[in-house]
């Protein structure tokens, strides 16, 4: 491993300290409004109140069971609509790395599969031919194509992360065993298995967040091509300008994440707003 | 995934609609319960819960109770029970069952009434409790000590007890909690009959064509009675008429004709416009030549109090509770009492001075004239006004109500029963009500015949059979014999093989009252039996004080953890109903009997084997010499006649009472017992403090003892044998035939006897020489003797020392729900009947609770002058309440009601008014 | 580490590229029906019962997001929202009345938290949604088994009509004699359709080891009358008309239409000889 920091080692965990802090304290205040009644964010992921007043919903949620034929009430929609313009506008696919639960469980898996290679040892996994990442594209119009079939959010009905975040909240039932899959199949199937090639929630996000503004950005002077960024990132494909150019990156595959700004130890990599992105690069 | 249950009960649903009639069950089930059954023994036995007392048979294998059904044989059930006696067979077996005498002890495992109970040995246990007891008992004499007894203890438990400590300590503060149920209706039985319990029996249902609930909630409390009366009303459902009198809707307005909502207290105003109807409107009804043959007028003093402390200043008491207090000196006259007591020159805003509290029992003789003068005010007008109970009702409907009641009782062919249980019962003027209803019974040649009569439903198994006619309470002996008459205190003397004037004739204190002593100091040792008084009594917030902060030892024996067992400075355990040999005696006078079924639990020993082994452990010279009972008595030594009968000083009182001679005489086995167990007679496999039998019939010579004081005095029960082999049988049992009606020369013999050639006699001997007077009082001269005569009393309608005002709005009732028995030990530890009503809650009228902004289920504050409850209003289901009238049962140890009601009692019966007190209610 | 190996390399190839569209096409298909399957059989549970205000289990399907927000306004924990493995569509509201029944709150707060409208406040109010009237919630429909009712044994139970918060309303007590006994009434607890909330006090205070009446869903616990026909003392009934005429199911009992039928001779057994 390369991950010796050049600065302290608080800097070189940030993003990942404060993203874990996020979706444990989201969890928290969930947990918190059904166990004590607090009011300061009901609901689950699906959908939820801030503060008694304010609605969110899950976006892709929402569409599917608009799929399904069901004419929602006004809450659910406004909520869908401030939550996606707030990913659209401001996080990108921020959700996948700083909201859902599920990702620290993955990032697990993908930890110990870097930290213990062996656990991929027997993998018939072929490096050329990885499952594909549009799978989780396909499963996304799957999903809303199964919703209008079936009279349901086909997705929210099996969901994983569903089952988890709710689970959290309301109580895991065999929910458990969903969430062991993934790790396991993000640990000895496929890397990155469940969040970069399975999960129509996080390719809905993905489209909704490409022109978001929260961007990382290359400066391609300072970059030493160490490739450590390429190694902790869970969608590298969407590093493909490291060493050879700056600018910023585009994909809203990318979900802002920031461990690759964290173990450049070159200073090459910044998470920023899109305007001070451009600003950079063009300066620079 | 598990088979949905639903899916099961799906399945069950289709099952049973395509046959639930006529379903026929296939040999091979029937084989297979056969099958499971093998080692199973039945007998009979009867149902540990309410007054009206259902046989049962119980199925035992494995000494444990497995299966209860109801006995076919049973005249009162046929086979039927109601949703508590389904459940006999799991009472016994709550997780929590006291298994081990348990004592307040130090770290260095002595005595400390501050220390924490820990597990002692039976020895241990009863010798730390006869120490402490002669610590009290020379410190402050018979008075000093008191026993709480139970219209729920078994007649031997009873009968032991009265022995006991009548006859052996010579002290009578000895009262069961039928105190706070039945004394009100002893009172009218006693003062109007000469001779307690009803003329009449069950038996009246299938034969009146009328039955009038009087505060009695049948549907709910005497559910089996109730689907008798049900049925009546479905064999002729335009003859028989149902009346509902309640102050609010309850179950049994359901099924009635009428339901008259009146309010509190005004019962007794409205018995007495059945009366003025009958002898100012329509006195051809009177039937004239039965009131002229058996019956005489009376009346008694006005000014007699509440039955409250009579020092309202006691320094225990807060200010707000003196505002109550005090009127058992003086009250202001209201309104409605400046009429109903103007026959003795009172009038509203009078101040009467309550100077015949003490003699609140006295009564005399009056002539009709006197009768009809007090009867004067109580037109329909007046007392519609007054009795209205229903803000929401117009005076119009009230009214055509109240005609139409008085009219069922007068119509004259028409057969009419009214029964009663706690609305009359508990109440400041209970036995005055309860005499009210047998005025108007007898005034119209209604009453001890099939059919007709006024009907006291008991609430507890054997109110009548063990607290009445064994005699447990303060001031009574074993057939209704009474400790202040000498001839029945040397009648006893004899039966019980004591010296002359070994009884105390100074009547005890009633079960309040043992409470107040304990709170005065006045009491320093106390034992309860099967009873719950900490929870059952009102002002409970006193005697928890007084249990814990007082110098006193109080010793509970029971069977689960209670409210009183938790203020206990040692707790005893306690066999319970069949793991012993047993009887009760029902309301209709039916004694019944059952064997033990079962080795009682852990190391739990029956009341019995208590007493007795208690008895062991107090000598004679240590009870019987000379002791003072207060300034006027002072009991005699007896010890010189004692020895001359051949006792000697250091025999222990269970040589004397119980392991005497005859009681010797009694062998085990006997054939009657065989196969049986008998934990008294022989021991257990258990030998709990090395227990091997007292090595004879404990339980035969018990009875055949305490027999002998009914046999020819009216009172005649059968021989022990006997009872095992029917049913049960009503008393009197005369040349082996049970007596239906009393009173009455078509079904009893003691009639002929008494009053040749007459059709009845009410040959009740107590009461029966009166002075005569008028309304005012007696007039000095001769007492008139009446025999065979029932006595017809006026009594004023009063109002209840606390009425509902702007700072206090609402009237607080308490009761019970048909699925818990009384203070919830056993039945709420059933989980089948903890879940169906797993806690008691404020019945509260709609429009009153959304005034105070409280909803369906919100915690609500229940507070009066003496404390606070907390439960969740209830604004829909069983009880529907009339506007300012809140109803909380007392069932539930978490909403302790008892706190909030106040502790007055009807002056003469002692009996708390349970029903009434002022309280206010805002959301918690 | 050989990250190196482990990197996507770009020289993905024609052939390759259309090898991997019809993976992911065949995958996609396989996926959608094995995802299919597992839903449906998620939806599969009909003995769910909904919270108060609930819209019919299709349309409530159709429109639940599963956010869990009537759980966390339920004052009595009475709502449980579906964990995996339940057996009902996971993540979607329920309650079990025999474990902890709704207590048919006047504030209605469940229906009230819906974000999406699956629970409908129209449903459980009077004037358009104005006025709440949680007496109207139609959480399913109490059903009695009196195989195993002890009131029908002619034991004085009834726990269920006392506890019923509409009672008199919802369940009755229906009076017959006990023809065995001769002098004792049975009492039996009776459901009335129309006004019962489904609320499942009932079952819950039911003293048989497994609840002698229990709450099921309407499409479970009620038939259905064809509109070929109203009761004509009943104004309201009239409703159940389909004014389109209705009756359209057919039975073409002569197999080949009327004339055919008609116009087949009858003599010399050809009848028997189709």
């Amino acid at each position: 491993m390369t991950e010796s920091a050049a600065g302290p080692r608080s800097r070189h965990l940030r993003f990942l300290v404060a993203r874990r802090l996020l979706q444990l304290g989201v969890a928290v205040l969930f947990v918190g409004a059904n166990a004590w009644g607090w009011k300061i964010l009901q609901g689950n992921l699906s959908s939820s109140v801030l503060l008694g007043t304010i609605p969110f919903a899950d976006p892709f949620a929402t569409l599917q069971l608009l799929a399904a034929g069901g004419m929602l009430a006004t809450n659910a929609l406004l909520g869908a609509g401030i939550t996606a313009v707030v990913y659209a506008v401001f996080g990108g696919r921020m959700f996948c790395s700083w909201i859902c639960p599920m990702n620290p469980v993955t990032d697990l898996a993908n930890y110990l599969g870097r930290r213990f290679p062996w656990f991929r040892a027997g993998s018939r996994q072929d490096p050329r031919k990885p499952l594909a990442r549009s799978v989780r594209t396909w499963f996304m119009a799957l999903a809303l194509v199964l919703s209008a079939v079936l009279g349901t959010a086909a997705f929210e009905a099996v969901s994983p992360v569903g089952m988890l975040q709710r689970g959290l909240v309301f109580g895991m039932g065999l929910g458990w065993w969903a969430i062991a899959g993934v790790f396991l199949f993000d640990l000895f199937i496929q890397r990155n298995g469940f969040c970069g090639h399975l999960c129509p929630l996080g390719a809905f996000y993905e489209v909704i967040g490409r022109f978001s503004l929260l961007r990382v950005i290359h400066d391609h002077k300072k970059c030493t091509s160490c490739w450590d960024c390429l190694r902790v990132c869970p969608e590298s494909q969407v590093l493909n300008l490291v060493s050879k150019g700056s600018g910023s990156v585009l994909s809203g595959a990318c979900t802002n994440c920031g461990r690759c700004v964290e173990v450049c130890h070159d200073d090459a990599l910044a998470l920023t707003f899109r305007q001070q992105g451009i600003a950079q690069s063009s300066g620079g | 995934m598990a088979l949905s249950r639903r899916d099961f009960m799906k399945q069950a649903a289709a099952v049973s609609a395509a046959g639930a009639i006529g379903m026929k069950v296939a040999p091979e089930a029937l084989a297979a319960a056969q099958e499971a059954e093998k080692g199973w023994k039945w007998d009979k036995g009867v149902c540990r819960f309410c007054g009206t007392g259902c046989g049962i048979m119980l199925a035992t294998r494995n000494d444990k109770i497995v299966a209860v059904k109801g006995d076919p044989a049973a005249p009162v059930n046929r086979g039927l029970n109601c949703i508590k006696g389904y459940f006999n067979a799991k009472i016994m077996y709550g997780k929590d069952r006291l298994t081990q005498p348990l004592l307040r002890v130090n770290d260095a495992g002595e005595f400390d009434k501050q220390g924490k109970f820990k597990p002692v040995s039976w020895d241990k246990a009863l010798d730390v409790m006869a120490d402490k007891f002669k610590e009290a008992y020379n410190e402050l004499g018979p008075t000093g000590i008191g026993v709480f007894g139970s219209g729920q203890y078994t007649i031997h438990e009873g009968y032991v007890m009265s022995k006991l400590v009548k006859g052996g300590l010579r002290s009578n503060n000895i009262d069961p909690n039928a105190r706070h149920c039945m004394a009100s209706a002893v009172v009218g039985f006693i003062q109007a009959f000469g001779i307690d319990e009803p003329s009449g029996n069950y038996d009246d249902i299938e034969y009146t064509d009328t039955a009038v609930m009087w505060g009695a909630n049948m549907a709910e409390m005497h559910p089996i009675l109730w689907a008798r009366i049900t049925d009546r009303k479905l064999a002729e459902p335009d003859r028989v008429k149902l009346i509902n009198l309640t102050t609010y809707t309850n179950r049994c307005s359901n099924l009635s004709d009428t339901e008259i909502i009146f309010k509190p207290q005004t019962d007794l105003a409205i018995w007495n416009y059945i009366l003025h109807e009958i002898v100012y409107n329509r006195p051809e009804m009177i039937d004239q030549e039965f009131v002229d043959k058996y019956t005489v007028f009376a009346t008694g003093p006005c000014d007699v109090g509440y039955g409250m402390r009579s020092n309202p200043d006691h320094p225990k008491y807060t200010e707000l509770e003196r505002e109550t207090m005090v009127k058992q000196v003086r009250k202001v006259l209201s309104e409605a009492e400046g009429k109903t007591l103007a026959h003795l020159g009172y009038k509203a805003g009078d101040t009467m001075e309550n100077k015949r509290a003490a003699g609140a029992i006295k009564h005399w003789i009056i002539k009709f004239e006197d009768f009809k003068k007090g009867l004067e005010p109580y037109t329909l007008d007046f007392v519609a006004e007054l009795a209205k109970g229903d803000p929401d009702e117009s005076l119009e409907s009230f009214k055509a109500k109240l005609q139409q009641l008085a009219d069922l009782y007068l119509e004259k062919d028409r057969k009419i029963v009214s029964y009663w249980t706690m609305g009359m019962n508990q109440h400041t003027r209970g036995s005055w009500v309860n005499e009210a209803a047998y005025a108007v019974h007898l005034m119209l040649g209604k009453q001890a015949q099939p059919g007709n009569g006024a009907f006291s439903l008991t609430g507890q198994p054997s109110a009548c059979g063990t607290a009445r006619e064994v005699g447990t309470f303060a001031h009574r002996l074993p057939a209704d014999l009474v400790v202040a008459n000498a001839k029945h205190r040397e009648f006893s003397e004899k039966m019980w093989k004591l010296p002359a004037k070994t009884l105390n004739g100074k009547p005890g204190s009633h079960y309040t009252k043992l409470l107040r002593d304990i709170e005065d100091g006045k009491i320093k040792w106390s034992w309860v039996q099967v009873c719950n008084p900490w929870q059952n009594t009102a002002s409970a917030n006193h005697w928890i004080k007084a249990a814990r902060e007082m110098d006193n030892f109080i010793v509970v024996s029971d069977v689960y953890p209670t409210i009183s067992a938790k203020v206990a400075d040692l707790i005893l355990p306690s066999a319970m109903i069949f793991e012993k040999w047993g009887a009760y005696g029902n309301a209709e006078r039916r004694t019944q009997h059952w064997k033990q079924q079962v080795t009682p639990v852990g190391e739990s020993m029956p009341d019995v084997w208590q007493a007795m082994e208690f008895a062991k452990r107090i000598t004679l010279k240590e009870v019987w010499g000379e002791t003072k009972v207060d300034a006027g008595l002072t009991l005699p030594d007896v010890m010189p006649e004692a020895r001359a009968m051949g006792y000697t000083d250091d025999d222990t009182l269970f040589d004397v009472l119980f392991a005497n001679k005859e009681a010797r005489s009694y062998k085990w086995p006997d054939p009657i017992g065989k196969d049986t167990l008998n934990t008294l007679a022989e021991g257990d496999k258990r030998k709990v403090a090395g227990f091997e039998g007292y090595g004879f019939f404990v339980h035969k010579y018990l009875w055949e003892e305490y027999r002998k004081f009914g046999v020819g005095h009216m009172h005649d029960l059968a021989d022990f044998d006997t009872y095992h082999k029917v049913r049960g049988m009503k008393w009197p049992v005369i040349d082996g035939k049970e007596t239906a009606w009393r009173f009455n020369a078509d079904y009893d013999p003691y009639v002929a006897s008494k009053n040749p050639g007459e059709q009845f006699a009410f040959y009740g001997p107590a009461l029966k020489a009166m002075p005569a007077g008028d309304l005012a009082g007696p007039i000095k001269g001769d007492k008139v003797k009446l025999p065979n005569k029932a006595k017809i009393f006026f009594r004023p309608y009063m109002d209840p020392p606390e009425m509902p005002d702007n700072e206090w709005p609402f009237w607080l009732c308490t009761g019970r729900v048909l699925e818990h028995w009384h203070t919830g030990s056993m039945t709420m530890r059933v989980p089948e009947l903890y879940r169906a009503v797993p806690e008691a809650v404020c019945y509260m009228n709609g429009s009153d609770a959304r005034k105070k902004g409280i909803d369906d289920g919100d915690a609500v504050w229940i507070e009066s002058r003496r404390g606070k409850v907390k439960a969740h209003a209830e604004l829909r289901g069983r009880n529907t309440m009339p506007p300012g009238t809140v109803m909380i049962p007392f069932f539930d140890e978490r909403v302790l009601v008892n706190k909030v009601c106040l502790d007055a009692t009807c002056p003469i019966s002692k009996e708390t008014d349970f029903k009434k007190c002022a309280v206010k209610v805002y959301k918690a | 580490m050989s990250g190196a190996k482990d990197m996507d390399r770009n020289e993905t190839g024609r052939r390759e590229f259309f090898s991997r569209l019809a993976r992911g096409a065949a995958a996609a298909v396989a996926g959608g029906v094995v995802w299919g399957g597992l839903v449906r059989e998620g939806q599969n549970a009909p003995l769910a019962l909904r919270p108060p205000g609930a819209l019919s289990e299709s349309e409530f399907l159709a429109k639940c997001i599963r956010c869990g927000l009537c759980v966390e306004a339920c004052p009595y924990d009475t709502l449980q929202l579906a964990g995996p493995g339940s057996g009902e569509p996971t993540g979607t509201p329920s309650l079990k009345p025999r474990e902890v029944p709704c207590y048919l709150c006047t504030d209605i707060p469940c229906t009230v938290a819906c974000p999406t409208g699956a629970l409908d406040l129209a449903l459980v109010s009077t004037d358009n949604g104005r006025t709440l009237d949680v007496n109207q919630t139609r959480i399913g429909l109490a059903v009695m088994d009196y195989h195993n009712c002890i009131a029908a044994w002619g034991l004085r139970c009834d726990a269920c009509y006392r506890a019923c918060p509409l009672i008199d309303k919802a369940i009755t007590l229906e009076h017959t004699r006990n023809e065995r006994t001769g002098r004792h009434a049975m009492l039996l607890p009776k459901v009335q359709t129309d006004v019962c909330t489904g609320c499942g006090l009932c079952e819950r205070a039911c003293i048989v080891e497994e609840a002698a009446i229990f709450v099921l869903p309407h499409e479970v616990a009620l038939g259905k009358v064809g509109d070929n026909y109203v009761r004509g003392w009943d104004e309201v009934d009239q409703q159940r008309v389909n004014p389109d005429g209705g009756a359209a199911d057919q039975v073409d009992q002569s197999g080949a239409g009327a004339l055919d039928y008609l116009n087949d001779g009858v003599l010399g057994g050809e009848v028997d000889d189709d």
